[in-house]
């Protein structure tokens, strides 16, 4: 994704972009810098030049960071995420009637309509009343998100329907009353299931995904039988009786 | 039918691995399908036995042998992948006992056959867990069995103390183990523990004879007669520790509760029923089989779909049948240690059928079919993850609880993806007979069996001790063999074994 990204701002050469090299990402960040984003006047650049003296590059390039004020974000592919996304954007916005005729099924990508990026369970929730547009409002689900630790999303609606998982889970006031679990652990990755045995870069993320649907399926289950039980009450009357019974020969 | 000597009948066989054998077509006419079948050394022995014995000039009468059964099976119209046979296959009516096979629901010609459910629709075994340890039970373990015979009521022709009209017979049949939740006789948590959460939704009472009916009310609640049993186990090895875990079950020594019982009178009357109903149905069709025994009617005819029906409603009988002795049961432990069922932790671990044909999607050479799965003899054995398996065992599979007999050892196992390639998610159900009933009562002596169960310090409670002999542990195949080659197989995995320490009987 991040070299069909780069690939589409016209970086040279997407394909050799490793990571694993900080100077790489360096020079990375700094090409980015000087051919699309632009902040600084080209004299305030040189610091962020200095790809010789890494230790100068790093100073340099945490003032950067914080100039583009973007969030606090922990990992180097975060990061690099970010600011190819900010220039993204940026290029667009130089001229965004050249790309007002682009439709995501021109290009084969999956279909999209303005509502789908608005996760549903914050559309009912807010329901016009507030425009999730705001940026007052974007503001403070940013902050929330870096003071509750909610990985960065450039989707601010997605990131609080995030927050409002980790408060419904652990801050909410059922949470904080729940009975820790006893019991022996489960270990996350010896259960007798085959994940995906061709690719085990794939077994982690999706036995991830499983637990979480498993997690759901609990709840649901969970909440039948509170029903069952609610409506038991009602009917429930087991009776026996000993005159009836007959042991056979 | 075709005569040939034993050697000209071993051609038709091949030793695919140690654990599998293949059965060519052209062993008996018409096969659509191979069949093949899974054993170990010692019950491949018995197996070839049977067949050489059945080639002997002038062997006539009696069931034929397993592996023909398999066979006869795989030239069923509509039949699919292979005909099965299980470690613990002995011959039964039509199909053999521990023969597992799928018809293509898709195919018009496709068959329901009663004989590949079995006469007990819906015999199964459920077990409950405690909280208790053999110390807490060894002391009071007379007792406790005396309270369970005394609560369940056993042997042929007994009589259940759940007062039951003919409206509640009619409710039960619809609505399955929802009808003795709503009645309150049980936990909304055994539902949810329970082969198709206890109640086949095409259940149609009105497809059931009157017959069956009257047999069936007196009975509910009561655990019968044949093979069936209630047994107080004490855990006794654990070979996968996580899935026991999960199931509830710590450590060694714990206390566990095991009902094998089945839809009685009533199921065996619903299969006579069909039976009779379905051969004016295959002379109507043109249906032919190998074996008379292995009557059968297309699924969409009448027939085919009355069947369906009223073994729904059998398998339903069965559930609210267990549920019922799962809380009479539940009962007795309180009474005996003054406590709730509730603070002795009593649930349901699961709650296995393996007599029931039940429709099923399956992949079957690269695309998903939807499939009549007939299990006769054979557990449901689904994999981790598998939609239809409970939420608390996704990752571990589905529990099979396999019965051992009278003073041996059980086990429980989990459901396995190869299972789930190779034997569309199913695997044993228990030891299987070695001795036909007529045999093991001519060969043993009922006081011996009864004696040997006394060394082994198991308490024993029997309404008709003449019929013990049927049921001693030397008529049957051992289980562990029959685990052991399931396990080596694949098709299903090792997690717990239990020994008996109080068994009640019919």
């Amino acid at each position: 994704m991040l070299k069909q990204k780069l690939a589409a701002l016209g970086h040279p050469s997407p394909n050799d972009v490793a990571l694993s090299n900080r100077k790489e990402f360096a020079s990375t960040i700094l090409w980015l810098e000087d051919q699309k984003i632009r902040l600084y006047t080209i004299e305030d650049r040189d610091k962020l030049r200095n790809l010789q003296d890494m230790k100068l590059w790093e100073e340099a390039y945490l003032k950067y960071c914080s100039d583009l004020s973007m969030p606090a974000l922990d990992t180097q592919l975060e990061q690099l995420t970010w600011i190819i996304g900010h220039a993204i954007r940026l290029e667009y916005l130089d001229d965004p009637e050249q790309y007002g005729s682009v439709q995501a099924e021109d290009i084969g990508g999956p279909k999209r309509n303005g509502t789908a990026t608005v996760p549903q369970k914050v559309q009912t929730i807010f329901d016009g009343k507030i425009n999730v547009d705001d940026k007052e409002f974007i503001a403070a689900v940013r902050q929330l998100a870096t003071k509750l630790q909610v990985p960065h999303h450039p989707n601010h609606l997605l990131q609080l329907e995030a927050i409002s998982r980790i408060v419904h889970e652990r801050l909410s006031v059922t949470a904080k009353d729940r009975k820790p679990i006893t019991g022996t652990p489960f270990p996350f990755d010896k259960g007798n299931d085959v994940v995906a045995g061709t690719d085990p870069k794939l077994d982690y993320p999706m036995r991830i995904l499983r637990l979480l649907q498993i997690q759901n399926l609990r709840q649901l289950q969970t909440q039948i039988n509170e029903t069952i039980v609610a409506v038991q009450s009602l009917t429930a009357n087991p009776k026996t009786d000993t005159k009836l019974g007959k042991v056979g020969r | 039918m075709v005569v040939r000597s034993y050697n000209d009948e071993l051609k038709y066989l091949e030793k695919i691995n140690d654990h599998c054998w293949r059965i060519k077509k052209g062993f008996q006419p018409n096969m659509n399908v191979e069949g093949c079948f899974y054993v170990n050394s010692r019950l491949e022995q018995l197996m070839l036995e049977e067949l050489k014995n059945s080639c002997r000039p002038g062997a006539v009468g009696g069931f034929l042998p397993g592996v023909k059964q398999i066979a006869n099976v795989a030239a069923l119209p509509g039949i699919v992948g292979r005909s099965i046979g299980l470690p613990d296959i002995h011959s039964g009516y039509g199909f053999a006992i521990g023969n597992m096979a799928a018809f293509d629901m898709d195919d018009p010609l496709s068959v329901v056959s009663p004989g590949g459910v079995g006469f007990d629709i819906n015999c199964g075994v459920r077990l409950l867990r405690t909280n208790l340890f053999e110390k807490d039970v060894q002391p009071v373990k007379e007792q406790l069995a005396q309270s369970l015979f005394d609560h369940i009521p056993v042997g042929v022709g007994s009589k259940g103390i759940i007062p039951m009209n003919a409206r509640d017979l009619e409710e039960a049949l619809e609505m399955g183990m929802d009808w003795s939740l709503r009645e309150g006789y049980v936990w909304a948590e055994d539902k949810e523990h329970c082969e198709e959460y206890g109640r086949m939704l095409n259940a149609d009472p009105a497809k059931v004879s009157m017959r069956a009916k009257k047999r069936g009310l007196p009975q509910l609640g009561t655990l019968g007669a044949g093979n069936h049993y209630a047994e107080i186990q004490v855990v006794d090895e654990i070979y996968d520790k996580w899935s026991a875990s999960k199931m509830g079950i710590e450590e060694k020594g714990q206390v566990v509760v095991m009902i094998h019982s089945g839809s009685r009178g009533f199921g065996h009357q619903v299969a006579t029923d069909a039976l009779v109903e379905m051969e004016k149905a295959m002379k109507r069709d043109k249906i032919e089989t190998n074996d008379r025994q292995l009557a059968c009617a297309r699924i969409n005819s009448v027939e085919g779909q009355n069947y369906l029906k009223a073994m729904a409603a059998a398998a339903n009988f069965a559930w609210v049948n267990r549920s019922s002795m799962t809380f009479l049961t539940r009962q007795a432990f309180a009474k005996m240690f003054n406590t709730t069922p509730d603070d002795l932790d009593m649930h349901v671990i699961y709650d296995v059928s393996h007599n029931i044909a039940k429709v099923e999607n399956h992949i079957v050479e690269g695309k998903e079919r939807k499939l009549l799965v007939h299990r006769k003899g054979s557990t449901r054995a689904f994999p981790p993850h598998h939609p239809l398996i409970p939420v608390d065992y996704q990752l571990t599979g589905q529990p099979v609880l396999v019965g051992g007999t009278m003073g041996t050892c059980s086990y429980v196992l989990t459901g396995t993806e190869q299972g789930m390639h190779e034997t569309f998610g199913s695997t044993c159900h228990g030891a299987g007979r070695a001795l036909s009933r007529a045999k093991s009562r001519r060969n043993l002596d009922y006081k011996e069996v009864l004696d040997k169960l006394d060394q082994l310090g198991i308490a024993i409670r029997v309404a008709s001790p003449k019929l013990v002999m049927e049921e001693a542990p030397e008529a049957y195949k051992d289980v562990t063999d029959v685990v052991d080659t399931c396990h080596a197989a694949g098709i299903s995995k090792k997690c717990i074994k239990m020994r008996p320490i109080a068994v009640i009987k019919g």
